[in-house]
């Protein structure tokens, strides 16, 4: 009995100090995390018109219903998962055989593993605008496919190849951040497995395929879900691509893209671009326990 | 000993929300007000060249200097103009005096922040001098809630050199200008640079009779619009000999022009000092633009400065906005023709009528069509740009395109 309220006691002044410590942490998640996304979810529900005298006028579930009738969101929708089915696995392979091609004890990696990382640095306002003078008609790119031989495009003005540009772009400044971390995934893997299957007489490549790909398979689990969840919040290529206006034929307009228009732009809108916004949310969650529940998270040994 | 304990974690504790709390409270401490008498309020607008920027500090140091007791803080808002001014007005953070594009006026006058004039306006402020159609695009019910401080019109800027190798006249008609650019169309140049956006786009637009809005909803998936607009698609994807900056590699027409890709280009006044700074050695003439069915058109573009309703200085906001639309300070920022003066004396007395290049872009004045129309013309414009584009590409039939976006722009006017 005297031990048990003993423990009680002790436990109950060890939470109260560290909720103590925590609290700074705690108080400014709820402020800027927790409470905005509270409030989405409120506007979510209202039409809002918040310039003059602020208005909140209950709707329902209409700001929901009206999404699936809205054009422009049907196509940032389509755009957006566009997008996603064709960065996310290429930038994944991409860094998969960068970081096994870094790992493979060529001379001078660790230069190159610096130099491949040196995109991920980059904001991405900046590489943006670079990439643009690359795409212009008369840029980088363009000189080098008809140098080749190859047909020339506008890439920022025509809208069939708009959000090819920005998707090339993008796969190109994410893949050497999960480089990094397939690189040090590939560390933890036992050199001897590999001795083993040489003395079984494996080459390279099937070193490659039955040791390296399974022992990477929880990160490559972590990859895919950490590149839908950045795929499917495409902002800020698309913005400065476009100047804002999701074109040309709205081909580069994203759902992020979309609810910053309706949030900003218009007048009146800011309850629907909430709901946008929580419907995304809701989207990226279902890709996300799709993709765990395709993966089976199991130790090798 | 337990004490001990209790009070060492007791004063860690009250350390860290003691930082916290003068980490907030150091944010609240810089709302100190200027000293004495003196005023201070904020100017806000969107940034324009070295050379402009020198012009409106000239006027803002006379108006100080005439008002010894009012302090001006220029700020400047570099891009999404109107997004930062939304947030700022929400926000209550907004400057006292703000640049305000026609375009974007009926709608942020219908939201109530914006200050009506009328009670400031004295005699001698003469409110009869400003160009009428400029003045009505900052009214509403006949109360004024800004002044327009300059304007733009179109031209038509053409290369000489191009048209004497060619030897073709200037096209007064669009007929000639289709004519005139099969002529010039050769060697990597086209004949005529197109902005194939709304705000370019709309005098054409309505030159057969169709009205682009139309009881504040879009209206351009009329036939009659697409008729209108329809020899620009067709110059461009059957005569070939139209494009736009991006198919040529340049941002806007002025760079197409200046660059020597295009022969003509339809842009306005903001063209001519960029041209003279970045393209000296291009030789090149300006016209009034090519009547349609007879009739002359243009687009004139303009802002206002106006006062934001919540300011707490209002008679000193006023006398800043009374000496920049007034005929002292209006003659100063618009000395060097980089805009136009909206008044007709300061505009008589520089005397830009006569000057060679600015002479067809003073013309058009009078039969301009200011570039604004009701709240929803911000949403219109966005729809129409996005799918017009496709059309003028080839990609898609006009009236395809513009039914659609038309029916995409009213699904999100709504009501």
């Amino acid at each position: 009995m005297k031990k048990k309220r003993t423990y009680s006691k002790r436990s109950l002044r060890e939470a109260t100090q560290g909720y103590s410590f925590m609290a700074p942490t705690i108080f400014v998640l709820a402020l800027f995390i927790i409470g905005p996304i509270i409030y989405a979810f409120f506007l979510s529900f209202h039409k809002v018109q918040l310039l003059g005298t602020a208005t909140y006028q209950f709707v329902g579930l209409s700001n929901f219903t009206n999404i699936t009738d809205d054009g422009r969101a049907l196509r940032a929708l389509w755009n957006t998962f566009k997008y996603v089915i064709i960065v996310v696995p290429i930038q994944t392979l991409l860094a998969l055989i960068l970081a096994a091609t870094l790992n493979a004890g060529l001379k001078g990696q660790s230069i190159f593993r610096i130099v491949y990382f040196l995109p991920t640095l980059t904001s991405s306002a900046v590489l943006t605008l670079i990439f643009m003078w690359m795409y212009n008609q008369n840029g980088l790119v363009n000189e080098i496919l008809s140098a080749v031989g190859l047909p020339t495009y506008n890439w920022i003005g025509d809208p069939s190849v708009a959000l090819i540009a920005i998707m090339i772009m993008n796969i190109w400044a994410t893949a050497p951040f999960f480089m990094v971390i397939y690189l040090a995934a590939l560390q933890d893997i036992p050199e001897s497995l590999y001795e083993a299957a040489e003395l079984d007489g494996a080459n390279a490549f099937k070193k490659f395929i039955y040791i390296t790909v399974p022992n990477l398979r929880p990160v490559t689990s972590f990859v895919v879900i950490m590149g839908l969840i950045g795929t499917f919040q495409l902002f800020d290529q698309s913005f400065i691509f476009s100047g804002g206006s999701g074109g040309p034929d709205n081909s580069t307009l994203t759902v992020v893209l979309l609810i910053y228009q309706y949030a900003f732009k218009s007048l009146g809108t800011m309850g629907y671009a909430a709901a946008i916004a929580v419907m995304l949310s809701l989207v990226i969650l279902v890709a996300t326990l799709l993709q765990r529940k395709f993966s089976k998270e199991e130790s090798l040994y | 000993m337990k004490a001990k304990k209790w009070l060492a974690a007791l004063g860690v504790t009250t350390m860290l929300v003691g930082g916290l709390l003068s980490g907030c409270s150091g944010g609240s401490s810089g709302s100190t007000e200027g000293s004495g008498d003196t005023v201070e309020i904020t100017l806000a607008g969107w940034g324009g060249n070295p050379s402009e920027t020198r012009l409106l500090k000239e006027a803002l140091d006379a108006f100080e200097e005439k008002n010894p007791t009012i302090k001006v803080k220029h700020e400047v808002i570099s891009d999404q103009y109107m997004d930062v001014m939304k947030t700022r007005l929400i926000g209550g953070e907004a400057p006292d005096v703000f640049y305000l594009d026609a375009f974007e006026a009926p709608a942020l006058i219908e939201t109530g922040v914006l200050e009506p004039l009328d009670d400031y306006v004295t005699d001698e402020f003469d409110v009869e001098d400003f160009e009428q159609p400029l003045l009505e695009a900052f009214q509403k019910d006949g109360v004024t809630y800004g002044f327009p401080k300059d304007y733009s019109t179109l031209a038509l800027f053409y290369n000489k050199k191009m048209f004497e190798e060619a030897g073709v006249e200037v096209p007064t008609t669009w007929d000639e200008v289709r004519e005139v650019s099969k002529e010039l169309t050769k060697d990597g140049v086209v004949g005529l640079g197109v902005a194939p956006e709304l705000a370019r786009m709309y005098y054409i637009a309505e030159s057969l009779g169709g009205e682009v809005v139309k009881d504040d909803k879009a209206n351009f998936g009329d036939d009659k619009v697409i008729e209108a607009l329809q020899p620009i698609i067709d110059q461009r994807n059957e005569d070939k000999t139209a494009a736009q900056a991006t198919d040529v590699g340049a941002n806007w027409g002025g760079e197409m022009f200046g660059q020597e890709k295009a022969a003509m280009v339809i842009e306005g006044n903001w063209a001519i000092p960029f041209l003279e700074d970045t393209f000296p050695n291009v030789d090149y003439g300006t016209a009034e633009l090519p009547t349609i069915n007879g009739e002359q058109n243009t687009m004139a573009y303009t802002v206002s400065y106006v006062m934001n309703a919540g300011s707490e200085k209002k008679e000193a906001s006023w006398k800043l906005i009374e000496f920049l639309t007034g005929p002292e300070g209006m003659e100063i920022w618009t000395s060097k023709g980089f805009a136009l003066p909206t008044r007709k004396s300061v505009a008589e007395k520089l005397g830009f009528d006569q000057d060679e290049k600015r002479a067809a872009l003073v013309s058009g004045a009078s039969y301009a069509t200011v570039w604004a129309n009701g709240v929803n013309l911000p949403t219109i414009m966005n729809n129409f740009n996005n799918q017009f584009v496709s059309a003028f590409l080839g990609q898609r039939p006009l009236d395809e395109a513009l039914k659609e976006a038309e029916k995409q722009a009213n699904r999100e006017i709504g009501e």
